[in-house]
C-alpha cells in the first residue's frame, strides 16, 4: 500500500513538467500558412500559427502523442511524436485538398451560366441584363463567343451552323419547339422565361456523348429546384400582361402563370416594317409543381400551353404584287417531368424524365393550307457514379417517338421516326491538373432504318493557378431536315466532326478565354432539282437527294470580362471569327453559306447605380456582311450584305412601393437607328430586289414587373 | 477490509479524475467563450478570431462526444467568413463552418434548434458575400433553417434576432429597412429578456447585436 502512495507522489510532479513544442507550418512550396492549428490529438494541447507560419505551445503529456496540423483548404497533417525525448523544432508541411482553383475543368467549347459554380463565366442574371438580348435566353447566347447573330431567323447559329444544327434541352429532355412560330424574314422570340432557370450551358462545338442530334451545339437549361418568393407577381409591359402566383411550403412547391399578349400598342409606338393585318395575339399558361419526397431527391413537374395568332402582309417577290398574305394560328402543349435523386453519400445519382410535346400551326399563303404538326413524347435515364477521387462514370439511354405532318399544295405529308440512344461516359482524373472526358453515344433512327456510333473526347490541363489549356473532339450525327425526308427515306445521317482548342484565364474577377476550333461536315444532304438555284427559303425541297454534301468550318474567338477595374462597372467583350464552306442542299459548287458571317464583335458594358437602385447596360453588336443569292452574278453567292451595327440600350430600376417590389424597365433597341439589311431576295426575272431588315428600326420597349411579397412583413398574429 | 479500501480509493480517484476531466473541459469552453465575447463586434480581429476557432476545434477533437465545441467552432468559422477580405477566403471560412456544423448535428443525434439558428446564420453570412449573386438560393435556405428552428423551440431568442437583422440590412426597395426590422428585433429582445441558457456554456449570444440594432432603429 505505502508502495502505492509512493508511486503516487512520485507520479504527480511528471505529470505537471511542461515540455514546449515549437515548429512551422508551409505549403508545399514552403510557404507560410499563418492561423493553422497545430495540437496534440485527445488534448487540449495546442496553438495558431502566427503570420510567419510558426506556432509553439506547451503541454504536459509525457509520453507518446500524435501530433495534428489543420489548416482551411490542406489536408489534416498527422504524426505520432515521443515526448519522453526532447523534441527538436518541426516542420510541418500540409498537402491542399483538391478545389476549384487547384483542380481542372473540362470547358472547351461550354460557356456555363451559373450562380453554384465559381469558375462560372456569367451569371443567370446576366442574361436578364443585357441591353440587346431583349430578357430572351438565345438573345444573350447571341453575344456569346461562337455564335452568329442572323437577324431574320430563329435558332442558334453556332461556329458556321445552321439554326437548325443547334438543339435546346431543358433537364436533359429536349425541347421540340424552343421558339415561337417560325414567320417569313422574322425573328421568333423563345417560349421560355429566363427566370424560370438556375444554370445555362452554352456548348460550342465538343459536347457530351449525353447529348445528340446536334451537328453544332446544345443549350443546356437548367430548371429552379424551389421558389423564393411566395405571393402574387404581376407583370405589364407593352407587349403582354401577366400573372404569377407561387406558393411553397417545406417540402413542395406550386408556380403558376398566365399571361396574354397583344402587339398592338407597341407596334402603335414604334414603327412597324412589316405589314400586319391581324397584330400578332398571344395566350398561354403554365404550371409547375414540385416536390422533395426524400432527402435528396426531387420531383418536378412542368406543363404549359400556348396559343398565338397572326396575320401579315408579308414580301414575295415571286408574287405579282409583291405580297402574299400569310395567316398563322399556333397551339403548342409542352409538359416535362424529371425525378433526380442520390444515394450512398452521392455515390450513385439518378437523372431521369419523360416529356410529351405537341405543337399545331394552321397556316395559310394566300388562302392556300400549310399546315404543319409535330408531336414528341420522349424518356431519359442517367445513372452516375462517382468513383475514389472524384472520377466519375455514367450511363444512360433515352427513346423518342416523333410523329410529324406537313401540308403542302392540299397534300398532307406524314413521318414517324422512332428515336432510340444509348450512352455512357467517364470523367478521368489522372492528376489534379490533368483530367479527361471519354464517352461513346450510339442512336438508332426507324425513318432512315440506320444507326451509328460516336465517340466523344475532350482533355483539360491546367497550367497555372488560374489558367488551363483543354482539348476536344468528337463525332456528332443528325437526321437530315425532316422536308428532305418526306419524299427520300433512304438518307443517312449528316455528320460533323469537332475539334477544338481552349485557352483560359480566370483571374480576381477578369476572364480571358481564346478558342480555336475546326469543323468537318460530312454526308450533307443535296438536292438535286436541275433547274436554276431557288432562293426562297421556305420553298419545299422536291428535287432528287442523296447525301454526297460536305464542308467545313474554322476559326476562332475570343472573350475578355473585366467586372473588377471599375467599381460596379462589369463590361466584357467578344469577338468571333468563322471561315466556312459548303456544298448542299441545292449548291451546284460549294460556297460560303447564307447565314455565314465572318466577323461578330459585342461589347456589353454594365454599371449598377447603387443610390438609384438602377442597372444601366449597352450593347454594340457589328456582324460582317452575309453571302445573298444574286442571280445577275454568274458566280455563286459571292455577293455580300452591307454590315450590320446595333447599339441598344436598357435601364431596370428597382423600386419599393407600400412594402413591395417593382422593378420598372426601358429598353431602347437600334438607337442610332441604322438602316440594317439582313439579306437581299429578288423577283423571278432578277430585275429588282427586295431589301429584308429588322421587324423595326429604333424601337423602345418599357414594362414594370411588381411583386406582392408577404414575406417581407412582419404579421401581427406572429408575436 | 483491505480490499474494500483500495476499491473505494481507486473508485474515488476514478471520479476524481473524470470529474477534473469534465471541470476542464467547461474551464477551456468557458474560456474560449470568454475570448469571442470579448471580440469587438464593429471590427472584430480576424487573427484573435481564427485562434478562437482552433481553441474550440482543439476541443472538439478532444471530445468527441461534446456538440458545443463543434458548434462554437462553426460560430467563429462564420464571423471569418464575414471579416475574410475575399470572396475566396470567405467561402472557405464558411464552407468550414458548415462541415463542422454536420458534425455536431451528428454528434446531438436529434433536431436542435442552436444548430438550426446557426445554419441560419451561415446562410446569411454566405449571402453577403455575393448578395446580387446569392439572395435567392441563400435567403431559401435562411428562412428554411429559421422555420425549423421555430418548430423546434419557438422560444430560441437568435431566431428572431437573425430575422430582425436579416431586415435591418436588406434595403427598402426589397421590403426590409430599420423600420421594419424594428417590431422583430423588439420581439428578439423580448424573447432574450426570458431566455436562460441549459448550462454556462451553451449558446447565449445575439442580445448585444439586437440591442445595439434596436438603438438604430429610432
Amino acid at each position: 500500500m505505502k508502495l502505492f502512495y509512493c508511486l503516487l507522489l512520485f507520479v504527480t510532479p511528471t505529470v505537471f513538467a511542461q515540455k514546449s513544442i515549437q515548429g512551422k507550418v508551409t505549403d508545399q512550396r514552403g510557404n507560410a500558412l499563418p492561423g493553422a492549428n497545430v495540437f496534440l490529438k485527445g488534448t487540449y494541447d495546442g496553438g495558431t500559427t502566427d503570420a510567419n507560419g510558426v506556432f509553439a505551445f506547451q503541454t504536459s503529456e509525457s509520453d507518446t502523442a500524435t501530433i495534428a496540423a489543420s489548416y482551411v483548404g490542406f489536408e489534416v497533417f498527422e504524426k505520432k511524436i515521443n515526448l519522453k525525448e526532447s523534441i527538436p523544432a518541426m516542420s510541418i508541411k500540409l498537402e491542399e485538398l483538391a478545389n476549384e482553383l487547384n483542380t481542372v475543368v473540362i470547358t472547351a467549347g461550354a460557356f456555363e451560366a451559373s450562380d453554384e459554380k465559381r469558375m462560372a463565366m456569367l451569371k443567370p442574371l446576366d442574361i436578364v441584363t443585357t441591353a440587346g438580348a431583349a430578357a430572351d435566353i438565345t438573345g444573350a447566347m447571341q453575344f456569346l463567343p461562337g455564335a452568329q447573330r442572323v437577324g431574320e431567323q430563329e435558332g442558334l447559329f453556332v461556329r458556321g451552323g445552321s439554326g437548325q444544327e443547334t438543339k435546346i434541352v431543358i433537364d436533359g429532355m429536349i425541347v421540340q419547339n424552343p421558339f415561337f412560330s417560325s414567320l417569313p424574314d422574322v425573328q421568333s422570340r423563345g417560349r421560355f422565361n429566363p427566370f424560370m432557370f438556375k444554370g445555362t450551358s452554352f456548348s460550342t462545338g465538343g459536347y457530351s456523348a449525353q447529348y445528340g442530334q446536334a451537328l453544332s451545339s446544345v443549350l443546356l437549361l437548367n430548371t429552379t429546384d424551389k421558389v423564393s418568393n411566395n405571393g402574387l407577381g404581376i407583370s405589364l409591359n407593352l407587349a403582354n400582361a401577366g400573372l404569377n402566383y407561387d406558393y411553397a411550403n417545406k417540402n413542395q412547391s406550386v408556380s403558376a402563370v398566365v399571361y396574354y399578349g397583344n402587339l398592338r400598342p407597341l407596334f402603335k409606338l414604334v414603327k412597324q416594317n412589316v405589314e400586319w393585318i391581324h397584330v400578332p395575339e398571344f395566350k398561354g399558361s403554365s404550371l409547375t409543381y414540385r416536390w422533395k419526397p426524400t432527402k435528396n431527391g426531387v420531383l418536378k413537374v412542368y406543363g404549359m400551353y400556348s396559343d398565338s395568332h397572326l396575320s401579315m402582309n408579308s414580301n414575295d417577290p415571286s408574287s405579282d404584287t409583291g405580297k402574299m398574305r400569310l395567316v398563322l394560328k399556333n397551339n403548342n402543349a409542352f409538359t416535362t417531368s424529371t425525378y433526380t435523386d442520390s444515394w450512398a453519400d452521392g455515390r450513385w445519382t439518378l437523372n431521369s424524365g419523360i416529356s410529351y410535346s405537341r405543337n399545331k400551326d394552321n397556316m395559310t399563303y394566300d388562302g392556300a393550307n400549310f399546315d404543319r404538326f409535330d408531336e414528341r413524347t420522349q424518356a431519359r435515364v442517367v445513372l452516375t457514379r462517382l468513383l475514389t477521387g472524384n472520377n466519375t462514370i455514367l450511363f444512360g439511354a433515352e427513346a423518342h417517338a416523333i410523329n410529324l405532318g406537313n401540308g403542302a399544295g392540299g397534300q398532307l405529308y406524314r413521318l414517324k421516326d422512332r428515336y432510340t440512344a444509348a450512352f455512357v461516359e467517364s470523367e478521368i482524373y489522372i492528376t489534379r491538373a490533368l483530367a479527361g472526358r471519354i464517352g461513346v453515344r450510339s442512336e438508332y433512327s426507324s425513318i432512315i432504318g440506320r444507326a451509328n456510333i460516336a465517340p466523344r473526347l475532350s482533355f483539360a490541363y491546367k497550367t497555372g493557378r488560374y489558367s488551363q489549356i483543354s482539348l476536344a473532339a468528337g463525332q456528332f450525327y443528325q437526321n437530315p431536315d425532316y422536308r428532305y425526308l418526306y419524299l427520300n427515306k433512304s438518307l443517312q445521317y449528316e455528320r460533323a466532326d469537332h475539334l477544338i482548342l481552349n485557352y483560359q484565364i480566370i483571374k480576381n474577377q477578369r476572364t480571358f478565354r481564346v478558342e480555336t476550333f475546326y469543323k468537318n461536315y460530312a454526308q450533307l444532304v443535296r438536292e438535286f432539282t436541275g433547274q436554276k438555284y431557288d432562293a426562297d427559303p421556305y420553298r419545299f425541297p422536291w428535287g432528287a437527294t442523296n447525301n454526297g454534301g460536305d464542308g467545313y468550318a474554322r476559326g476562332f474567338d475570343f472573350f475578355w470580362r473585366d467586372q473588377k477595374s471599375i467599381k460596379n462597372l462589369d463590361y466584357w467583350v467578344t469577338y468571333s471569327f468563322v471561315d466556312s464552306k459548303r456544298l448542299f442542299q441545292q449548291y451546284a459548287q460549294s460556297a460560303t453559306p447564307t447565314f455565314i458571317s465572318n466577323h461578330n464583335i459585342s461589347l456589353i458594358t454594365k454599371k449598377w447605380f447603387e443610390k438609384a437602385k438602377t442597372n444601366l447596360s449597352a450593347t454594340y453588336a457589328f456582324t460582317s456582311g452575309r453571302p445573298y443569292y444574286n442571280p445577275n452574278n454568274e458566280e455563286f453567292l459571292k455577293d455580300r450584305t452591307p454590315s450590320v451595327h446595333n447599339v441598344s440600350i436598357q435601364a431596370s430600376k428597382l423600386q419599393s412601393i407600400k412594402g413591395n417590389l417593382v422593378i420598372f424597365y426601358a429598353t431602347v433597341d437600334n438607337i442610332l437607328n441604322t438602316r440594317n439589311v439582313f439579306t437581299y431576295r429578288y423577283t423571278p426575272d432578277g430585275q429588282t430586289r427586295y431589301a429584308v431588315g429588322p421587324q423595326s428600326y429604333r424601337s423602345f420597349f418599357v414594362g414594370m414587373q411588381i411583386m406582392l411579397s408577404r414575406k417581407a412583413k412582419v404579421e401581427k398574429d406572429e408575436f | 477490509m483491505k480490499k474494500l479500501f483500495t476499491f473505494g480509493l481507486l473508485f474515488v480517484l476514478a471520479t476524481s479524475i473524470a470529474w477534473s476531466q469534465n471541470e476542464k473541459y467547461t474551464q477551456a469552453m468557458g474560456d474560449g467563450i470568454k475570448a469571442l465575447n470579448g471580440i469587438d463586434r464593429s471590427k472584430p480581429d480576424p487573427k484573435s478570431l481564427v485562434d478562437i476557432a482552433n481553441r474550440f476545434e482543439r476541443i472538439a477533437a478532444a471530445e468527441p462526444k461534446e456538440w458545443l465545441p463543434k458548434y462554437y467552432a462553426a460560430y467563429a468559422n462564420v464571423l471569418l467568413g464575414f471579416v475574410a477580405p475575399t470572396l475566396t477566403e470567405k467561402d472557405q471560412y464558411l464552407d468550414k463552418a458548415n462541415a463542422l456544423l454536420k458534425d455536431a448535428e451528428g454528434i446531438a443525434g436529434k433536431p436542435n434548434d442552436e444548430l438550426e439558428v446557426l445554419k441560419a446564420y451561415q446562410s446569411q453570412i454566405h449571402l453577403a458575400a455575393d448578395p446580387m449573386n446569392r439572395w435567392q438560393a441563400d435567403g431559401e435556405k435562411f428562412s428554411g433553417y429559421l422555420q425549423s428552428a421555430k418548430s423546434i423551440n419557438a422560444e430560441n431568442p437568435r431566431i428572431y434576432y437573425l430575422e430582425g437583422s436579416s431586415l435591418f440590412f436588406t434595403p427598402e426597395e426589397y421590403g426590409g429597412g430599420k423600420k421594419v426590422a424594428k417590431p422583430m428585433l423588439e420581439k428578439a429582445q423580448q424573447k432574450f429578456g426570458a431566455f436562460k441558457p441549459e448550462t454556462a456554456i451553451h449558446p447565449d449570444w445575439g442580445k448585444m447585436e439586437t440591442e445595439w440594432m434596436l438603438s438604430q432603429t429610432n
